[in-house]
């Protein structure tokens, strides 16, 4: 058994004046002092674009250094987008085979070092570079291609695939920790500069700078690690008979064992929504909404507090909280653990027992989810 | 990009070799020791071609600063023979595009490593040429 | 005799083939962009030219026209025992575009492959010189590219005609060619008309120079040499086509040696698509095979500056008939157009340097 003891967020931003180990350090000290520990035996560090932004190689062992939690152990993952829930996977692994009783889990990524054309250069290296990674497939062409399939397929119009983005920023307007903190309507989303057409400004994550903690213990307390559940997808969605169906995270999630109505009676859930497309993707892949219908659910009020279904993303998403690549797994585990706890300064679901967190990278190239109870 | 791995690459690059597996029968892009569908090692190089139909589309105007001289790039999701893969659309302009149109392949430049670097070649797909005497094969 | 008008063994062009990018850039827009007067493109009998786009280059332009040649020719591509490919736009000063052309079609690796330079006319270098290898027996096969994305320094008078676009030959033994060689001749001098020094982008040139002494100097010598060699006159060819810098000097030359406006006009392409340079008189050789019968004789003399001029005679088989439609025509790309401003030209051509191209 583990528990997610302590939790720790940097406001996702353009962060100039704060280098990552800064942004590292702050966090991981915030989830430390939530979590009334100093010491750790672990510090697992989770971060995908560093290597490339910034340069900075054994990440791990440098940040525990400068939390100055001298001696610890420590171990960095990366698995693109995904790496903050990988890291899960690790941290989650170590405690509860015995070899820690407590690990730090730090998720951060910086995107803003250089400019946009350098980190599309590195966000192309998410998906394969011996497929379409070749290609100038920019940070969102393929989930250009993706949206242009579904609304073709579905005959959904543009308006209507709007709603998401327009749900996501109304709740990120009331997360403290967000970086996109004001409202759009589907109108205004639909109506932005294409960045991949049919893709819009609004339909996409911003580039932004981040850093999120958790600690994860041994001891009990008050959110508990209920499953932790991950599944490698075909390399490509090209590689799909259906490209739209996510089969990676429909194999993590099934692995987690839960029955139908177990999964839609999850109160709040935290999903990677990098672009719209993706959102209705994982919501179609999942059954919760049917095939073509998820914009369509979500523009008649589902997956918000007021409506029915689980509750999609009250941190307002990877769309407007932001996605610093490999630390968007771990904001989306301290999201998801305050409203357990019930002490999320945004928008609440009241009385939420069970959440969950499906995080992956690119179309599916690999995908993570866990699954957390109250207690 | 890496100038040995563009030049290992370059057959599959250049004439769109991918991989057909014996065991399952399923051929994809690109090449591959072992089939990413069974896992199967009995697999052979396997050129990809046949018919090319556009079934999905993209304009792509935030592109790398290396490729601002050809944006907006055009991404195809592009069937050829029944395999799919995701490639670039060329001589085409945003309103000529449809889906499900036939495409070509041609040779053509996808990036240029810097000012004095490399120049890569590989297959992008074009709007096939109608009229009389085309000779697809 | 030093150079052999008819080697004992004889050759012919199994397969060609054409490229042109689906650019046109009207010459209006030049002139209006550099404020020349209507009249000093007007003369040039050319409306507008072919340039090629953001990720074509002579190289990706040769590899099309070889593919529509291999078509046509029939053969496997490793028959092919030689890549020559002719270009005064290199993509790379030291790097041959052969290699990659060949590799590309699958020729390689056993197989001779460079890139040749003579102005406009190391493609027809390339030709003349696969005529001997090929009578030799030292190969079968021989692939000649003419390919050209030609610059100009913009605002020069040359910016009006310089275009892109690619020409290729598949020559072999005459058994089963679709045109036999007759005869070939060579002229060439030192004569400076155009150049253009090491590392510099733009070529220079000497206006009216380029005319009399060069054009017209080398090509009526070559295509006299030929007649004389073979024992025929302007009267005994069916087509007449001539290195094509604008549309006024083919016509020219070809009057002042005898030809007739029908021989010349089925060759003439420069007024449809400007100056392909290594691809001109090529170009216009693919496009009267588009549409050659057999037993019809066709006179092509491609020029090229510092300067030299070669002159063919070649001879229309029953072989060709079945080949027209094996892959697409010269007219088929000309009637394939998008006509584009001079901003993006300029941005193309790589003439705005973010990076050469």
């Amino acid at each position: 058994m583990a528990w997610i003891s302590g939790v720790g967020m940097v406001r996702i931003n353009r962060h100039y004046q704060k280098g990552l180990r800064d942004l590292a350090v702050e966090a991981a000290s915030q989830a430390l002092r939530d979590a009334g520990i100093d010491g750790v035996d672990y510090v697992v560090v989770a971060s995908s674009s560093s290597y490339k932004q910034v340069g900075q190689l054994d990440l791990a062992g440098y940040t525990a250094s400068y939390l100055g939690l001298r001696g610890a152990r420590s171990l960095a993952v990366e698995a693109g987008e995904a790496s903050g829930l990988a890291g899960l996977l690790a941290a989650y692994s170590l405690v509860a085979s015995g070899s820690a009783d407590t690990v730090l889990l730090v998720g951060v990524d910086k995107l803003t070092e250089y400019n946009s054309g350098e980190a599309y250069d590195m966000i192309e290296g998410l998906y394969d570079i011996e497929g379409e990674g070749f290609y100038n497939i920019g940070h969102a062409g393929v989930a250009g291609l993706l949206m242009r399939l579904y609304m073709h397929e579905y005959g959904v119009d543009r308006l209507t695939m709007s709603y998401w983005p327009a749900v996501m920023h109304a709740n990120a307007k009331q997360n403290p920790y967000a970086m996109l903190r004001f409202a759009v309507t589907p109108e205004k989303v639909a109506s932005a500069m294409p960045l991949a057409d049919p893709v819009t400004l609004l339909d996409s994550y911003p580039l932004g700078d981040g850093a999120a903690a958790v600690v994860i213990t041994k001891r009990p307390g008050q959110v508990r690690i209920a499953g932790v559940e991950t599944a490698t997808g075909l390399p490509s969605p090209a590689h799909r008979d259906d490209p739209l169906y996510l089969e990676s995270v429909a194999e993590a999630v099934s692995r987690l064992g839960l029955s139908r109505e177990e999964l839609e009676g999850i109160d709040v859930m935290e999903i990677h929504d990098s672009f719209t497309i993706t959102a209705y993707m994982i919501l179609e892949t999942l059954g919760l909404s049917d095939k073509g219908r998820a914009a369509k659910d979500l523009a008649e009020g589902k997956y918000t507090v007021e409506g029915g279904g689980p509750v999609m993303n009250p941190s307002g998403g990877l769309k407007a909280r932001g996605h610093p690549i490999g630390a968007t797994g771990v904001y989306q585990l301290a999201e998801v653990t305050m409203q357990l706890r019930g002490d999320f300064p945004g928008v609440k679901v009241d009385g939420a027992r069970r959440g969950m967190v499906i995080s992956m990278n690119a179309m599916g190239s690999s995908a993570y989810t866990a699954l957390l109870q109250a207690e | 990009m890496s100038i040995a791995r563009h030049w290992r690459r370059r057959h599959n690059l250049y004439r769109l070799i991918g991989t057909r597996c014996r065991s399952c029968g399923r051929t994809f892009y690109p090449q591959a020791q072992r089939c990413i569908y069974c896992g199967s090692s009995d697999v052979e190089q396997a050129r990809i071609d046949g018919e090319a139909r556009l079934l999905s589309y993209s304009i792509v105007y935030s592109v790398t600063d290396e490729a601002r001289y050809e944006a907006p790039v055009i991404l195809g999701l592009v069937e050829v023979g029944g395999v799919k893969l995701i490639t670039e659309i060329t001589d085409a302009s945003p309103g000529e595009l449809e889906v499900g149109m036939r495409l070509e392949p041609v040779l053509r430049k996808v990036s240029i490593h810097g000012e004095s670097g490399l120049i890569y070649y590989a297959v992008k797909f074009r709007p096939a040429m109608g009229g009389g005497g085309s000779g697809e094969d | 005799m030093t150079l052999q008008a008819r080697p004992e063994k004889g050759s012919g062009i199994h397969g060609w083939g054409a490229y042109i990018p689906r650019y046109r850039l009207p010459l209006k827009l030049i002139a209006s962009t550099w404020g020349w007067h209507e009249d000093q493109y007007k003369g040039l009998n050319v409306r507008e030219k072919a340039i090629a786009g953001p990720d074509e280059d002579s190289t990706t332009m040769g590899y099309e026209a070889a593919l529509n040649a291999l078509k046509r020719a029939k053969i496997d591509p490793s028959e092919v025992g030689a890549v020559f490919f002719g270009t005064e736009s290199k993509p790379y000063a030291v790097k041959p575009s052969a290699t990659i052309i060949a590799e590309a079609l699958g020729i390689t690796p056993i197989t001779m492959a460079s890139d040749l330079e003579f102005a406009c006319r190391a493609a027809s270098e390339a030709m003349r010189s696969s005529i001997g290898l090929v009578s030799s027996g030292m190969l079968k096969y021989s692939l000649v590219i003419g390919s050209d994305t030609a610059q100009a320094q913009p605002g020069d008078v040359l910016e009006f005609t310089a275009a892109s676009g690619a020409a290729a030959f598949i020559l072999g033994p005459s058994s089963g060619a679709s045109a036999v060689f007759e005869g070939s001749y060579t002229y060439v001098t030192d004569t400076p008309d155009f150049w253009r020094r090491s590392l510099q982008p733009y070529p220079r040139h000497g206006e009216g120079f380029t005319g009399e002494p060069a054009y017209f100097h080398h090509i009526i010598n070559s295509v006299k040499g030929l007649l004389e060699e073979l024992g025929l006159k302007p009267g005994d060819f069916d087509y007449a086509i001539f290195h094509q810098p604008n549309g006024k000097f083919p016509v020219r030359v070809g009057l002042r040696l005898g030809f007739t406006m029908e021989q010349i006009e089925p060759g003439l392409v420069t007024p449809m698509i400007g100056n392909t340079y290594n691809a001109s008189a090529l170009m216009g050789l693919a496009r009267v095979l588009d549409r050659a019968r057999p037993g019809e004789r066709i006179l092509v003399a491609p020029f090229g500056s510092g300067a030299g001029s070669d002159a063919y005679s070649l001879i229309v088989t029953d072989e060709i008939v079945e080949r027209h439609d094996l892959a697409p025509k010269v007219d088929d790309y000309i009637a394939r157009r998008v006509e584009v401003d001079y901003g993006f030209y300029t941005r193309y051509r790589g003439k705005i340097r973010l990076m050469p191209r």
